[in-house]
C-alpha cells in the first residue's frame, strides 16, 4: 500500500469517526429519544418537544463543541509550531487568565446580560494578548518567541492572581456563575453564538493555513528563515495575534475549555503529520472530535447533571497524550 | 522560493485597536444589563429577568416545572401541588413533592430534562446563569416565571405572580396574610423588649455571617435581635475573627454544627459570647429561606433570644 493511501485512508477514518461522533451529540442526550422521531425533527416536523430538544438545543450544541475544537486545536498547532515549543498553547499565553478576569469582574459586578459574558471575556483576552505582545516588544525590541511566551506565562499569572482577588470578595452567587464559567461548556449554545464562532474560526483557520508555510520555515531557525524571506520576529508575532484571537473567540463562546490546545496538535503530530499545513488541518479535525466526545461524555455521564466539559476534555484527553509521550520517548 | 510578501505590517497596532473596540462593546454591554435589570424591579407583571407573565391570556397551566425549592414549596401551598410535573433534586419540602419527578439541578437546569417533562409553565429561581434556560424555553415555546425568592418581599411578589399565573390568587392571598400577620404579631411582641446584639454564623472559614441584605436578618430584626453586621448591605458579607471580637455580640446564632465547632475551637474562646455559653441552635430547616413558615421562623428566634415571650 502507498503512503499517500494509507494517509488518505487515515485521514477519512479520522474524518468518518468526527462525523459519526456529531451525529452521537445529536441522537443522545439525557432525554432519550427514538431515532425515527430524531431524523424527523432535525427536518423540522413531528412532535414539538423534540423539535424543539434536537433543534434548539443539541444541533447549536454539537456544532459549537466542533468550532470550539477546530479552533483551540488550530491554535495549539500554530502556536507550538511558531514559537517552536511544544508546550506552548493558547491557555498558556495569557488568553485564557485575560478571558477569566474579564468574564469574573462582569459577574462580579452582578452584569448578567446574555452577551456581556462572552463580550467581557473577550476583551479580556484581547486586552492580556496586547500586554503580552507589548511586554514582549518592549523586551529588549527584537520580540524572540521565548519572550513572548514568557510574557504571556507572566500575564497569566498576574490574571490568575487577580481572578482571586474579585472571587475572594465577591457573593457566593457571583462565584458559584464565575466558576462554572470557567469549567467552560457548550451547554448555552444558540444558533447566534454558533455564528459568529463559525466566522471567527473560517478566518483565523484559513490565516493560520496561510502561515503555515511559514511556521515550517521557522522551525529551520532565525537565520535560515531569513534566508527564505521570512522575517521571523514579524511572522512569529502575526501568528501569535491570529492564534491568541481565535482561542479568545472560542473562549467566549464557550468558557474554558482546558487542555485541547496542548494535547490535539502532539496527537495529530504522532499520525505522522510534520508540515504545518495538514497539521493545522488536522489539528481541526481532532480537536472538533474530542470536544464532542467529551461533551457526549459530559451530557451522558450522571444526567440530568452535567460535568464540566473543560474538566472532560483533559480527563479523555490526557491518557492519549501519556500513551503517545511514551511511544515518543 | 517565495515570491509574493506576506504580511508586512506588525499587528501590534491592530490588537490595541480591537482592544479598544471590544472594551467599550463591554462597557455598552454592562450599561445595558444594567439598566434591564433595573426595569425589572418590582414592577407588576414583569418577572426578575425583565419578562412580562402574560397570566391574564392563557388558561391556567396543568403542567408546572418548578425548579426552585421556594417556590415548590409555596406551590403545594397554594393548591396547585398536584399540578407539578418537575422539580429539582433539592425540592424534598414538603413531603408530597418527592413524588415528583426530580429533573436534576435548578441552578442551570437541564433544559432537555425539563422539556421532556413536557411543562406549559416554568417556574424558576431568578438568577443570572438561568437567564440562558430561560431563553432556551421560551424558543421551545414554553411559559417561563423566573423570580428571586431571597427576601421576605420577594417571597410576597412570587406568592401573587404565582397564584395568578395557576390561577389561585385567593390561596396566595390567604397564605400571604396568614404569614405577615404572623411576623406582624412576632414583631409586636418583641418591640418593646431590649434587643441583643446578635452575630449570626453562617460559615466558617472563612467566616461568613449575614448582612443587612438578607431574610436572615429580616428574621433576626422581626425576632428582636440586632444584627452586628446590619451596617454590612452584602447579603452574605466575609468577616474576620477580630472584628467579631470587636463588636462583641452578646449572643450568637448558629446552626447545630456550627455551634459545635465554635464550642470547640480555642480562637473562637476570645468572643465573650462563646466563653459565656451565649450560643443558640437556630432550626436551619426552618430559617433556611422565605416560605409559608417565615412567621414560625421568626417566632423561633424571638423564642430563642427572649426565653419565655408569649407568641
Amino acid at each position: 500500500m502507498s503512503s499517500a493511501l494509507r494517509v488518505s485512508l487515515l485521514w477519512s477514518g479520522v474524518a468518518l469517526t468526527v462525523l459519526l461522533l456529531a451525529i452521537a451529540a445529536i441522537a443522545y442526550g439525557a432525554v432519550p429519544l427514538d431515532a425515527r422521531m430524531i431524523v424527523h425533527a432535525v427536518a423540522g416536523d413531528g412532535d414539538p418537544i423534540t423539535v424543539a430538544i434536537v433543534r434548539t438545543l443539541r444541533l447549536p450544541r454539537a456544532v459549537l463543541a466542533l468550532l470550539v475544537g477546530a479552533g483551540l486545536g488550530m491554535a495549539g498547532a500554530a502556536l507550538q509550531g511558531a514559537l517552536r515549543n511544544p508546550l506552548a498553547e493558547p491557555y498558556l499565553l495569557g488568553v485564557s487568565g485575560g478571558a477569566a478576569v474579564g468574564a469574573v469582574t462582569a459577574v462580579a459586578l452582578g452584569a448578567t446580560g446574555a452577551l456581556v459574558l462572552p463580550l467581557a471575556s473577550f476583551a479580556g483576552a484581547t486586552l492580556a494578548i496586547a500586554v503580552a505582545l507589548l511586554v514582549a516588544r518592549a523586551s529588549g525590541g527584537r520580540a524572540d518567541p521565548r519572550v513572548l511566551l514568557m510574557a504571556g506565562v507572566i500575564v497569566g499569572a498576574f490574571a490568575n492572581a487577580a481572578i482571586m482577588v474579585l472571587l475572594s470578595n465577591a457573593p457566593p452567587n457571583a462565584i458559584r456563575n464565575a466558576l462554572w464559567w470557567m469549567m467552560g461548556s457548550v451547554g448555552d449554545a444558540g444558533w447566534l453564538t454558533v455564528g459568529w464562532l463559525t466566522v471567527y474560526v473560517a478566518l483565523g483557520g484559513t490565516l493560520l493555513l496561510w502561515f503555515a508555510r511559514d511556521i515550517d520555515i521557522l522551525a529551520l531557525g532565525e537565520e535560515s528563515a531569513a534566508a527564505l524571506g521570512v522575517d521571523a520576529v514579524r511572522s512569529s508575532r502575526s501568528i501569535f495575534l491570529i492564534a491568541a484571537l481565535l482561542s479568545a473567540a472560542t473562549v467566549a463562546a464557550a468558557g474554558l475549555v482546558g487542555f485541547v490546545g496542548l494535547v490535539v496538535p502532539h496527537l495529530v503530530r504522532s499520525l505522522g503529520v510534520r508540515r504545518h499545513r495538514p497539521l493545522i488541518a488536522g489539528a481541526a479535525l481532532v480537536g472538533a472530535g474530542l470536544v464532542v466526545a467529551a461533551d457526549l461524555v459530559a451530557r451522558l455521564a450522571r444526567p440530568p447533571a452535567e460535568l464540566p466539559l473543560g474538566a472532560v476534555t483533559a480527563l479523555l484527553g490526557v491518557p492519549f497524550f501519556l500513551v503517545q509521550l511514551r511511544r515518543l520517548s | 522560493m517565495r515570491s509574493a510578501p506576506r504580511f508586512t505590517r506588525p499587528p501590534t497596532l491592530l490588537a490595541a485597536v480591537v482592544a479598544i473596540a471590544t472594551l467599550l462593546a463591554t462597557l455598552i454591554a454592562t450599561l445595558l444589563a444594567c439598566s434591564e435589570s433595573r426595569r425589572a424591579t418590582p414592577e407588576r407583571d414583569i418577572d426578575d429577568f425583565g419578562a412580562v407573565i402574560d397570566a391574564g391570556t392563557i388558561t391556567a397551566p396543568a403542567r408546572i416545572a418548578s425548579l426552585n425549592p421556594a417556590t415548590t414549596e409555596l406551590l403545594f401551598a397554594l393548591g396547585a401541588g398536584p399540578r407539578l410535573v418537575a422539580r429539582t433534586t433539592w425540592d424534598v419540602w414538603p413531603n408530597a413533592a418527592r413524588a415528583i419527578p426530580d429533573v436534576g439541578p435548578g441552578l442551570r437546569p437541564n433544559v432537555e430534562a425539563v422539556l421532556a417533562r413536557h411543562p406549559d409553565l416554568v417556574v424558576l429561581y431568578a438568577s443570572a446563569e438561568n437567564r440562558v434556560a430561560a431563553e432556551q424555553l421560551r424558543a421551545a415555546g414554553i411559559k417561563v416565571i423566573a423570580l428571586r425568592t431571597d427576601k421576605i418581599a420577594d417571597f410576597v411578589r412570587a406568592s401573587h405572580e404565582l397564584g395568578r399565573a395557576t390561577g389561585e390568587d385567593a390561596a396566595a392571598a390567604t397564605v400571604v396574610d396568614t404569614m405577615q400577620r404572623t411576623l406582624a404579631r412576632v414583631r409586636a411582641a418583641t418591640l418593646h423588649l431590649a434587643h441583643p446584639t446578635v452575630f449570626w454564623h453562617v460559615w466558617d472559614s472563612p467566616i461568613y455571617t449575614i448582612g443587612s441584605g438578607s431574610f436572615l436578618d429580616e428574621l433576626l430584626t422581626i425576632g428582636g435581635g440586632t444584627n452586628v453586621y446590619a451596617d454590612r448591605t452584602e447579603p452574605s458579607p466575609q468577616v474576620s475573627l477580630e472584628d467579631i471580637i470587636r463588636r462583641n455580640p452578646s449572643v450568637i446564632l448558629a446552626g447545630a454544627t456550627g455551634k459545635t465547632s465554635l464550642m470547640e475551637s480555642p480562637l473562637w474562646q476570645s468572643v465573650r459570647a462563646v466563653r459565656e455559653d451565649r450560643v443558640f441552635v437556630v432550626d436551619t430547616n426552618l430559617v433556611g429561606r422565605p416560605s409559608v413558615r417565615a412567621g414560625e421562623a421568626a417566632a423561633s428566634i424571638a423564642r430563642l433570644l427572649h426565653p419565655g415571650i408569649a407568641l
